[in-house]
């Protein structure tokens, strides 16, 4: 294992402070829980250890990493067999006139993002949480990039749907751009 | 740039987990390969007491463990991918 | 005594009926190959094998359930240097064997613009599945599975990716490096 590290300059301890973020994060907007969060994350990065010895760069870790923490996060969705339930009554509604990065509506945004199924729940986490292209996500899900981008665009509709039902939309914020 | 890509970005950006975690995963790690040195250690002297039939058996079935899970790794990438269509389809 | 009776069991083992349910003659793709790997485990190879997997170990645990009951699982994986060196003309042997009645198509997805290809067939014995044979074809690889018996092909499907590295190439130079 130190071999391995010394080889490909792929110290464990590195890999695991600098992409803990991203690993936590993608469980994180997936399954709407921290605690099974951490958990997921754990799992994934005991399970770099063991195979540490087959990453060939740092660039190389971080794009496995990546790819599974996605599929840990897919399999402890499908553990848990149900989507979370948005119950949004339980959450203060930013007002209808919200300023740009008003944590409610960030916090909106995250439970509805929850309530897609699978599939694009996974799409919108990579493409908005790890800026990853259309094409990169298509590999890191194993599906068509043509499946991917309609995911993201039905899931961008459906999201400013249920914001126009609330009242919020791009008008009532005043926003410009 | 579209408002609600904007709030998402910031929505999804990423977080730092809980603190301590990396001091945990390490731990875990290393209690890993000391519990794998320990049970090595325990299987070696089982080997030697077993005599040499034993340890041919347990290469025996490791060799046969390693064929099976390749095996399996072989015949699911195709699967994985027909479900991954389907599911794009159908969702 | 007990280490010679265990050495001439394991030594009888290849010699037992191997229920493949189809022949998986690939001749001339593998001569076509750069790479050949060939899996063949009659089920009192996946028993043995059983034994010796990790029930404490989630994915080791997951490959113990999945394989529990079956009656043989064979493989045929070739990878190829360029696109081009194979053709479907080279899996008919394959294929024609599939047309059969007692094998029925349950699924296919074609990408037309990957090249890629993938079919599962389910073999039925009355009104029971008793074998499932995959096809699985890309321009640089061919996959062919008979697994003999009754499998979860939802729980074999989320295997993939599971054991070791999956697969995920380094990035290309001037990616962006985390």
């Amino acid at each position: 294992m130190l071999t391995a590290a010394v080889e490909t300059g792929c110290d464990f301890g590195t890999l695991v402070q600098r992409h803990q973020a991203m690993v936590f994060s993608i469980a994180l907007h997936f399954l709407r829980d921290r605690a099974t969060a951490e958990e997921v994350a754990q799992e994934v990065f005991l399970s770099l250890h063991r195979n540490l010895h087959r990453v060939e760069t740092p660039a190389h870790a971080a794009a496995w990493l990546r790819k599974v923490a996605v599929q840990r996060s897919i399999d402890e969705g499908r553990r848990r067999s149900r989507r979370p339930q948005v119950a949004l009554e339980d959450v203060g509604e930013p007002a209808a006139r919200v300023a740009p990065g008003d944590p409610l509506l960030s916090e909106l945004l995250r439970k509805l993002v929850a309530t897609l199924p699978e599939a694009p729940r996974m799409v919108m986490v990579l493409r908005y949480q790890e800026d990853l292209e259309p094409a990169e996500i298509a590999a890191t899900l194993e599906m068509p990039v043509a499946t991917v981008k309609s995911h993201l665009q039905r899931s961008l509709a459906v999201l400013r749907g249920k914001l126009a039902r609330r009242g919020i939309g791009e008008r009532e914020t005043g926003w410009t751009g | 740039m579209d408002w609600l890509e904007d709030e998402l970005r910031r929505a999804l950006a990423r977080q730092e987990p809980p603190e301590g975690f990396a001091e945990r995963v390490l731990a875990r790690s290393v209690r890993g390969a000391s519990d794998a040195r320990r049970w090595l250690a325990v299987a070696a002297m089982v080997v030697v007491a077993a005599g040499a039939g034993g340890a041919w058996r347990q290469h025996q079935g490791n060799e046969a463990k390693q064929e099976v899970i390749l095996a399996l790794k072989l015949a699911s990438a195709p699967v994985h991918r027909i479900q991954s269509e389907v599911r794009g389809i159908t969702q | 005594m007990k280490s010679l009776f265990v050495f001439v069991c394991l030594a009888a083992l290849p010699v037992l009926a191997a229920p493949q349910q189809f022949q998986l003659n690939l001749d001339s793709v593998a001569a076509k190959a750069s790479e050949h790997v060939e899996v063949s485990l009659n089920a009192s190879t996946l028993q043995f094998a059983a034994r010796f997997l990790d029930a404490n170990n989630p994915d080791e645990a997951k490959v113990k359930k999945l394989i529990a009951g079956l009656e043989g699982i064979y493989v045929r994986h070739f990878t190829f240097k360029s696109t081009g060196a194979w053709s479907q003309a080279d899996l008919e042997p394959v294929r024609a064997q599939l047309r059969g009645p007692e094998w029925s198509k349950i699924v296919g997805v074609v990408s037309s613009e990957e090249g890629e290809n993938a079919e599962i067939w389910l073999r039925t014995s009355g009104n029971k599945s008793i074998g499932v044979a995959i096809v699985s074809t890309e321009p640089k690889e061919i996959t062919v599975v008979n697994i003999a018996g009754t499998i979860d092909l939802e729980a074999l499907a989320e295997l993939g990716g599971h054991f070791g590295v999956p697969k995920v190439k380094p990035p290309e130079k001037g990616h962006k490096e985390e």
